[in-house]
C-alpha cells in the first residue's frame, strides 16, 4: 500500500496531467467510451450538462483537426474535473443488474 | 346365539343391545353433543372477537378503514383528496401525468421491480383520478398483502419522478388524450365543467394541449407535498386485518403530515361551451348548480335524476317510465336519448339533463327536457313515479356495492369525506326526499350548457 494520501494524491495529478485530455479542456467523463449503458447515463443528463459536454467535446474535436492545444490556462485542473456522469452511470449499471437479477429467476 | 325360548330371546336382546349395540349409540350422541358445544364456543368467540367493519382515525389525520370479508382476494386503497380541481393555474395537468406515474421509480423500489414484483404475486396496481380524489388500488391473494403494501406505500409515498421517465409518458398522454377526443361524451363534460365554474373544479381531468411535454419534475413534487398530506388521505381495505393497515398507516404514512395546501372554493359561474364538430349526432347538456354531496338536498337531486330517468333499465327495452323520455317523445319523432346528469362534490354540484339526439331535432329535445324538469318543479309528479325513482335510486346504490371495486371505493370517499361510514340501511333511509323542491331550485337556477355536434338547431342559454 502505498505510504501516505498526500503522495497517492501527488501521483494521481502527475497521471491526470500526463494523460493530456485537460490540455484539449476536456474532462475525464468527456472521454469515457459509449458503450451501452454510458449512452442511457448521457441520455438522462440534464440539459446544461449535456450542452457542455457537447460544447467541451466539439472544441476538442476542433483542435485536434487543428493539431492545436489550448493556451495552459484554459487547461481543465484536476480540482476541476467534476466526475459528472458518475452518478447516472451508476444508477444505469444498477437497473441493468436488478434487470439481470430477475431474468435468472 | 342358540335360539332358545321367547323370553330367552328377549334376555338375548336386551344383553347384546347393553353390551354392544349401547356403547355405540352412546359414542354417536357423545361425538353430536361435542360437536355442537364446539361450533356454539366457536360462534360465541366469533361474536365476541369479530368486527366485521372498523374505522379508525389516526392523530396524523389519517383514517383508516377495512372491511372483513373473508374473501381469498385482498384489496386494499389509498384515496387522496389530490384531483384536478387542487391543480394550480401554472400547473394544469398535473393530474393526469400523476395518474400515469403511478408505475415510475420510488426512493424504495424502480420502475421496473415494481412491475415485476407486483406481477409475480398475481396482484394488480390500478389508479383512478377524479375531480377531487386520487385512489390508488392494489389487489392481490390475501397472503402477499406484505409484498404489495410496499409497493403501494412507494408509489404513494415517495415516487422520485425522475425527468426521463416523466418525458417517457409524453405519448401515453397524447394517447389518453387522443381517445378522449374520440368520445363526444367526455368533450361534453369537459366543456361543460370548464363553463359552469370559475376556478377548481373547472380543471380538466385531462392534460391541456399546450402542456403536453412541458410539465417538469418540480412541478410534480409540488403538488405531491402540497396535497398527499396525511391529513387528506384514507387507507381502506377489503379483506385485510385492521390491525395491519392501522400499523402500515401510523409507520409509512405519516411522512407528509397536516392538512397541506387548502384548495380554492369552487365558485359557480354559469356559462356556455359549444363545439361545432358537424356531427349529426349533438350532444348536449344544460344544468344548473345543485347541491354539495353531504348536503340534505343531494339525496333530493338524486331521486329527482331517477324520476327524470336515467337511461333504459331493461336492455334493449324502451325506458318508458322516464318522464324525459315521455316528454321529448311528444316533441320530435326522430330518434334521441336523454338522462338526467347528477354531479356532486365536496362543495358544489351540477344537476341538469343530457341530451343526444339528431342535429335538426335538438332544438326541440333540449327544450322539451328542459320544459319536463319544469313541470316536476311546479308539482305535476305522481306518488307511483316517485316510489318507482326512490325504489330505482335504492337498488342502484345496493347493487353498485356488490361489486369490490365501487364497494372499495364508496367507503373510501365517505372515510375521506366524513371520516366515519354509514351503514347500508342508513342510506337507504336517506332516500326519501321530495324532489319538487330541487326541481323550482334547477328551474330557478344560473344554467350552465356544454353541446357538442352540429349546432346549427342548438339553441344558446338564453333562448331555453
Amino acid at each position: 500500500m502505498l505510504a501516505g494520501g498526500r503522495l497517492l494524491l501527488g501521483f494521481r495529478k502527475w497521471y491526470y496531467n500526463a494523460c493530456g485530455f485537460n490540455k484539449l479542456g476536456l474532462m475525464r467523463d468527456d472521454t469515457i467510451y459509449e458503450d451501452h449503458d454510458v449512452k442511457e447515463a448521457i441520455h438522462r443528463l440534464p440539459e446544461r450538462v449535456y450542452n457542455d459536454r457537447m460544447f467541451r467535446i466539439k472544441r476538442a474535436l476542433d483542435l485536434s483537426m487543428k493539431q492545436q492545444i489550448l493556451p495552459k490556462n484554459q487547461w481543465t485542473k484536476f480540482e476541476e474535473d467534476v466526475h459528472y456522469l458518475d452518478p447516472y452511470l451508476k444508477e444505469v449499471i444498477r437497473e441493468r443488474k436488478e434487470r439481470e437479477e430477475w431474468q435468472k429467476k | 346365539m342358540l335360539p332358545r325360548s321367547d323370553t330367552s330371546a328377549l334376555r338375548c336382546l336386551l344383553f347384546s343391545f347393553f353390551f354392544e349395540v349401547y356403547p355405540i349409540l352412546l359414542k354417536v350422541c357423545l361425538n353430536f353433543l361435542l360437536r355442537r358445544l364446539r361450533s356454539l364456543s366457536v360462534q360465541l368467540a366469533l361474536i365476541v372477537t369479530f368486527h366485521p367493519f372498523q374505522v379508525t382515525k389516526l392523530s396524523s389525520g389519517l383514517v383508516i378503514a377495512s372491511l372483513e370479508n373473508y374473501s381469498p382476494a385482498s384489496r386494499i386503497g389509498v384515496l387522496v383528496r389530490a384531483g384536478s380541481r387542487y391543480e394550480t393555474m401554472d400547473s394544469l395537468g398535473v393530474t393526469h401525468l400523476l395518474r400515469l406515474a403511478s408505475g415510475l421509480t420510488t426512493k424504495g423500489a424502480s420502475a421496473f421491480r415494481i412491475c415485476r414484483g407486483i406481477e409475480a404475486v398475481g396482484g394488480s396496481l390500478g389508479v383512478t383520478t377524479t375531480r377531487e380524489t386520487m385512489l390508488y388500488t392494489v389487489d392481490c391473494l390475501r397472503d402477499h398483502i406484505d409484498t404489495i403494501m410496499e409497493y403501494l406505500i412507494n408509489v404513494t409515498t415517495a415516487p422520485e419522478f425522475r425527468p426521463w421517465e416523466l418525458s417517457e409518458l409524453t405519448p401515453r398522454v397524447k394517447v389518453d388524450n387522443a381517445i378522449a377526443s374520440q368520445s363526444p361524451q367526455i368533450d361534453v363534460l369537459e366543456n361543460l365543467h370548464a363553463a359552469a365554474y370559475k376556478n377548481a373544479l373547472s380543471n380538466s381531468l385531462y392534460c391541456p394541449d399546450y402542456m403536453v411535454g412541458k410539465i417538469t419534475t418540480d412541478q410534480m413534487h409540488t403538488f405531491v407535498q402540497n396535497n398527499f398530506t396525511s391529513g387528506r388521505m384514507a387507507l381502506v381495505g377489503l379483506g385485510v386485518d385492521h390491525a395491519i393497515l392501522k400499523q402500515v398507516g401510523e409507520q409509512f404514512l405519516n411522512i407528509r403530515s397536516g392538512t397541506g395546501t387548502a384548495g380554492s372554493k369552487a365558485v359557480y359561474h354559469g356559462g356556455e361551451l359549444r363545439n361545432q364538430t358537424g356531427d349529426s349526432l349533438v350532444h348536449a347538456v344544460v344544468v344548473a348548480e345543485s347541491a354539495a354531496a353531504s348536503s340534505a338536498e343531494a339525496t333530493a337531486f338524486s331521486v329527482l335524476q331517477h324520476v327524470l330517468g336515467t337511461g333504459p333499465r331493461v336492455k334493449r327495452g324502451s325506458g318508458s317510465t322516464s318522464k324525459l323520455e315521455q316528454a321529448i317523445s311528444k316533441a320530435t319523432v326522430q330518434p334521441f336519448d336523454a338522462s338526467a346528469f347528477n354531479s356532486s362534490y365536496s362543495d358544489s354540484g351540477l344537476f341538469g339533463v343530457y341530451t343526444i339526439s339528431q342535429a335538426d331535432a335538438t332544438g326541440d329535445v333540449i327544450k322539451a327536457a328542459v320544459g319536463q324538469v319544469g313541470d316536476i318543479a311546479q308539482g305535476n309528479l305522481a306518488a307511483s313515479d316517485l316510489s318507482r325513482a326512490k325504489t330505482q335510486l335504492k337498488a342502484e346504490y345496493l347493487m353498485s356495492i356488490e361489486n369490490s371495486e365501487n364497494l372499495l371505493e364508496a367507503i373510501g370517499t365517505q372515510a375521506l369525506t366524513e371520516g366515519t361510514y354509514h351503514s347500508l340501511e342508513a342510506i337507504t333511509q336517506k332516500i326519501d326526499a321530495d324532489p319538487t323542491a330541487v326541481a323550482k331550485k334547477f328551474m330557478s337556477g344560473k344554467k350552465s350548457m356544454a353541446a357538442s355536434g352540429h349546432l346549427v338547431t342548438t339553441p344558446f342559454l338564453d333562448e331555453i
